[in-house]
């Protein structure tokens, strides 16, 4: 298997290039072109062992990680085959290769990853949570592959030594083991709210952050009044 | 104070290494990452009618978000829309921003709203602009990609296309040639600078993308 992210800049996509036999997913909707051997295929996020009801529940957390219910799957047939991943949103594609270290996307950065691995749900806790932009439930990348993130323009990585405070709405994804919590970005809380920071993410701990360099919700703050009034 | 701009012209965004005890005002909510040890409170830019004014005419916070450390830091900072930063360097001179261009700047940089006169009403971009003066470092955003522009001369800009001009240059409101091409060009009104001295233009304007996007809005 092979990837290569297709443009980078405005516009970020992948290309997974497939051996015969061999199995990539993404979440729903992310294919915009694969090559005619490819099967693709709609699968419940259901692991091993795991029953009907398993699924299901699987695929709703999922939902609450700002995911799809569903992944799809492809699949090389005869002979090699490709295919083209896209996000909806405008921004950076970034593959990060999961073994020695596992990450954890927060919610609706995960774009794909291959079969070998295993994705999982990690409650965020309802603090952290409703405060942090990201998501009540954050997905968890373990195994052995690669995996493709997405993020509202730039992505940078991010070395944790002495902490680093991460404003919210601009966390991708993290390393595994890093440890953060939700805290006033100043001294005071008045000087937090003043600065227009509010909350932020503070991460400790020796691990990697990868994080985008706009947050959407501020273009929606910018965008929003330009547009007319909308029902519902 | 090192700066580094990065991601122009799609998504810019400014990493800063702030000496011990350097500070860096910068425009509210725009942090998005920084050193862990460094402290943020507030500052009002200015006196505070200053402040009021700027808030009320200028499109801007009437508090700054403000930044420093004893032992320094590193910051990183992105303006609300997608698009490119500019730096500009003042040294005892001034620069005229258009409202809502403003995203950072060294303490000793002073930000005002002035009234740009009744021209400036038929800008596109509001009849205050911001007058940068003083010494330090500017950061100032658009929305699409910035373009520098020495004009010795004269130069014509679509309205609502001005990020930034120094002061050096005058401009007047007209029509493109006759009231025909005004009316057919899709450009309407247009900004003639007359002077020498730099202009920054934005490629895409955000009430352009908001007008675009309407109707396909459901």
């Amino acid at each position: 298997m092979n990837i290569k992210i297709d443009s980078e800049g405005a516009f970020g996509s992948a290309v997974v290039e497939l051996e015969p036999g061999e199995k990539f997913v993404s979440e729903a909707g992310a294919m915009y072109r694969a090559s005619s051997n490819v099967d693709i295929e709609v699968v419940s996020r259901k692991k091993e062992g795991q029953g009907f009801f398993g699924g299901i529940a699987a695929g709703l957390r999922a939902m609450m990680a700002g995911e799809t219910y569903h992944l799809s799957s492809y699949q090389a047939g005869r002979g090699p085959g490709e295919v083209g991943l896209a996000p909806t949103h405008q921004g950076e594609v970034r593959k990060v290769e999961i073994g020695s270290e596992t990450w954890i996307c927060s919610g609706g950065s995960y774009l794909g990853s291959s079969a070998g691995i295993e994705l999982d749900t990690q409650y965020q806790g309802l603090t952290k949570g409703m405060f942090s932009k990201e998501g009540l439930v954050f997905v968890k990348a373990s195994g052995q592959g690669d995996l493709l993130v997405n993020g509202f323009g730039r992505i940078s990585e991010v070395a944790v030594d002495n902490g680093v405070t991460i404003d919210n709405g601009h966390l991708i994804a993290f390393t595994d083991g890093l440890e953060y919590e939700i805290g006033k970005a100043g001294g005071g809380w008045i000087s937090s709210m003043m600065s227009g920071e509010g909350l932020v993410m503070k991460f400790r701990g020796q691990g990697k952050i990868l994080v985008q360099s706009h947050d959407p919700s501020r273009l929606g703050g910018a965008l929003g009044p330009l547009l007319p009034p909308r029902k519902g | 104070m090192r700066f580094d701009i990065k991601g122009n012209p799609s998504y810019g965004e400014v990493n800063v290494d702030l000496a011990p005890n350097e500070t860096i005002l910068i425009e509210p909510g725009a942090m998005s990452r920084m050193s862990s040890n460094m402290s943020s409170s507030f500052q009002r830019q200015g006196g505070f009618f200053s402040a009021i004014f700027r808030k009320m005419f200028g499109g801007e916070n009437f508090f700054l978000g403000k930044y420093s450390h004893e032992n320094g830091g590193s910051l990183t900072f992105a303006p609300s829309v997608p698009g490119a930063v500019e730096h500009y360097q003042l040294s005892n001179n001034n620069l005229n921003i258009m409202a809502g261009s403003f995203l950072a700047c060294t303490p000793g940089v002073n930000i005002k709203a002035k009234f740009g006169g009744l021209k400036a009403l038929f800008s596109g971009e509001g009849a205050f602009l911001l007058e940068a003066s003083g010494n330090g470092d500017l950061f100032f955003n658009s929305f699409g990609g910035i373009i520098e522009k020495e004009i010795n001369g004269e130069f014509i800009v679509d309205t609502g296309h001005v990020v930034a001009f120094e002061p050096s240059l005058t401009y007047k409101i007209s029509g493109m040639g006759n009231w025909k091409s005004t009316m057919l060009s899709g450009e309407g009104l247009v900004m003639t600078f007359s002077g020498v001295g730099k202009i920054y233009l934005q490629t895409r304007t955000i009430d352009g993308i908001a007008s675009w996007l309407t109707p396909r809005l459901i």
